[in-house]
């Protein structure tokens, strides 16, 4: 049978599980079930997050819990319903963690009391555990908050009452319960004003909802490793998300957008294009269906047919992916890609001066780069762009220029974001900066995005930082006279040193350093160099400081011949 | 005390009404079923006068704010989780309220309180 029509469908009956009684060994198979479903909906509860609150993510903390619930378990062979529910209580407690994971093994605990000494779950006792779980849940604070978790378990146990006095039976219960559950969780917002304000439902209450509805998909034989892949509204369809996913063979990609005659039987729909093709997609708004699909290039023209025996056309294109993926795989070396980040984590954004600091800091866990540096400052709009996007809240940003700081800063008014400016001047700066940030990694979630900063802003004094360019003009600054034409030497922003050549400035600036007191020396080159006079002048630092450990890399910066790291 | 200064005057902000806020905090955390007094004596008195900072203890060092909290834990919920996510709730509410940050959040478990036996 069709999944989609499965999901439809009461219970009546229907699937073979339903003659089996709820012992201990099915209850186990639907626990684990139910922490498969919210696995795989793990971050979509994630993102559901309000408080940004460092005890993680709700969507992890309650997948821990229920892991430890199910690894108590995973080898009881117990057919006891009472004494296996009792396991996955002690498995909840103690692997319990942060708020909705000790409200989650609350619910467990009085689920699994009530189960006390009886063999198997009917639907009498199914009624009883849960309305026992959620007192037990209810007794572990002083002032429960509405629009939580505990409401949602709550309204689990008010259905499951009412629905007592239907039927006996415990897995028409629990179908009835999960639609309880449901609806319970998209009124949360009504009951809590932060949801509301933030325009999502509680994480929480979610989560118990996946756990639930993934026993009952256990239970009709859905599929429990995929997200739902519903009809989504138009403007939520991404055509460029299904870009990656072409296989050999599918060589043009369709694109209709129709009305169609008579109301569109989905799963009938879908059923039928799977014949035609491949990444089908389907979106819908004001009665208009968009559908997407990967077909073979001598079939581009049959989804098109097919949807006219249904409805008219509005619009179709068709375009040709081989073509388009090679210029992908041309503009691919090219493009510099960043770390992926999760909802929750903390984003670092860096503003780079040439493509191979930008390479740097990609290769760094740095999620986003905005270009720009010396003479070529990012607008604030480019580098609010490059974090909007970025699916977290918490955002470092790095600008790694004097000038840009002030940039970064405005930044920070115009976005609901958190956003954090480590004001490094450079980009050795910069980079000792992500240095630090990296050492807190492992554990983002128990340390508040204050102290990494904090962290954070000390290293930046961990490491000296030389420029070397050419003078544009006259000038005498900071007590030394140069002449336009002539290379110039900055250390920490400050000129010390003008040279008639690239050598001399560069030794003469590592001599001002004192990189013989350091351990490293980095240097970025720039586009005016080549890799001759690099090669050159590396062979004399060499020279004159044997003990250094010495790191070329091209930055790619323009203007600045040298951007030097002494660590 | 606590001072904010600025051209256009100075914002100081007292250990009670931080306490006010970690105790209303403490409270609406799971797991949490009461809070309570670091010693006797002052258990007596302030149970009297209905103090909102009764078992909160705030110190201010210069800019370095510490809070003390002492409560009552749900017999069968694991500890350290409710302790924890006490210091995360405590702390998240009293720095956004304050805008300056929490140097320590210490939770002390003074008791259980068992509703049910297992």
């Amino acid at each position: 049978m069709d999944p989609e029509e499965i999901e439809k469908k009461p219970l009546d009956q229907l699937y073979p599980m339903q003659k089996y009684p709820i012992d201990g060994q099915v209850f186990k198979s639907l626990v684990e079930a139910g922490l498969t479903w919210l696995r795989t909906n793990q971050q979509a509860v994630n993102i559901l997050n309000v408080f940004p609150v460092p005890d993680g993510d709700t969507g992890t903390n309650m997948v821990l819990t229920m892991q430890a619930a199910c690894d108590e378990i995973s080898n009881s062979a117990e057919h006891n319903i009472g004494k296996l529910t009792h396991l996955i209580a002690h498995g909840a407690l103690m692997g319990a963690r942060g708020n909705s994971g000790v409200i989650l093994s609350q619910l467990w605990r009085g689920f699994a009391r009530a189960l006390d000494n009886y063999e198997v779950l009917d639907g009498q006792l199914l009624v009883k555990a849960l309305h026992q779980g959620r007192n037990t849940a209810y007794k572990g604070v002083v002032r429960p908050v509405e629009g939580t978790i505990l409401t949602v378990a709550k309204d689990i146990d008010a259905e499951a009452e009412r629905s007592f006095a239907d039927t006996q039976d415990p897995y028409i219960i629990l179908e009835r319960a999960v639609i309880a559950a449901d609806e319970s969780v998209i009124k949360t917002p009504e009951l809590l004003a932060v949801l509301k304000d933030a325009g999502v439902v509680d994480a929480g209450g979610k989560g118990l909802y996946f756990i639930l509805d993934g026993m009952m998909r256990y239970v009709k034989g859905l599929p429990l490793d995929v997200n739902l892949t519903a009809v989504q509204p138009l403007s939520a369809m991404k055509l460029e998300n299904a870009f990656d996913s072409i296989e050999p063979g599918q060589d043009f990609e369709v694109v209709v957008d129709f009305h169609p005659h008579e109301e569109l039987n989905i799963p009938q729909f879908y059923e039928d294009l799977q014949h035609i093709g491949t990444s089908i997609q389907l979106g819908e708004g004001d009665g208009i269906y968009r559908m997407h699909i990967h077909v073979p290039s001598d079939q581009e023209n049959v989804p098109l047919q097919y949807i006219k025996s249904l409805g008219v056309v509005y619009k179709a294109s068709f375009e040709n992916l081989r073509v388009q993926m090679e210029q992908v795989e041309h503009d691919r070396g090219s493009l510099i890609q960043c770390k992926p980040i999760e909802p929750g984590q903390i984003a670092i954004v860096a503003v780079a001066p040439g493509p191979g600091i930008a390479r740097v800091f990609a290769s760094l866990d740095v999620s986003a780069i905005v270009e720009g540096g010396q003479t070529m400052n990012p607008s604030t709009q480019e580098i609010l762009n490059a974090f909007e996007n970025l699916p977290t809240d918490r955002i470092f940003i790095l600008p790694n220029n004097k000038n840009i700081i002030l940039a970064a800063q405005a930044a920070t008014e115009l976005t609901v974001k958190h956003i954090t400016v480590i004001p490094s001047l450079s980009v050795p700066q910069g980079i000792a900066a992500i240095f630090r940030f990296s050492n807190f990694i492992s554990d983002t979630v128990s340390v508040i995005p204050k102290e990494i900063a904090k962290e954070m802003i000390e290293s930046l004094n961990d490491v000296e930082t030389g420029e070397i360019t050419t003078a544009t003009r006259d000038v005498e600054m900071d007590g030394v006279n140069v002449k336009k034409g002539q290379i110039i030497s900055l250390l920490n922003g400050k000129l010390v040193l003008a040279s008639k050549n690239l050598k001399a400035a560069t030794l003469g600036l590592l001599r001002k350093a004192h990189a013989d007191h350091f351990e490293k020396i980095t240097l970025f080159y720039g586009v005016n160099v080549s890799h001759l006079e690099v090669d050159a002048i590396v062979n004399s630092i060499h020279k004159k400081f044997p003990k250094q450990e010495i790191e070329v890399l091209e930055g790619g910066q323009p203007h600045y011949q040298f951007i030097i790291s002494i660590e | 005390m606590n001072n904010d200064n600025s051209q256009l005057g100075r914002v100081s902000i007292s250990p009670r009404a931080i306490a006010t806020i970690a105790y209303h905090a403490a409270r609406q955390s799971y797991g949490v079923v009461g809070l309570t007094s670091k010693n006797l004596m002052e258990g007596i008195t302030q149970v009297i006068v209905k103090d909102p900072t009764y078992g909160i203890d705030v110190k201010c060092d210069g800019e370095k704010i510490s809070i003390d909290i002492y409560v009552i834990i749900e017999y069968g919920t694991r500890i350290t989780s409710v302790a924890s996510s006490v210091t995360n709730t405590v702390r998240f509410h009293v720095e956004k309220a304050l805008g300056m940050p929490v140097e320590q959040v210490n939770v002390h478990v003074r008791g259980l309180r068992v509703s049910d036996m297992d």
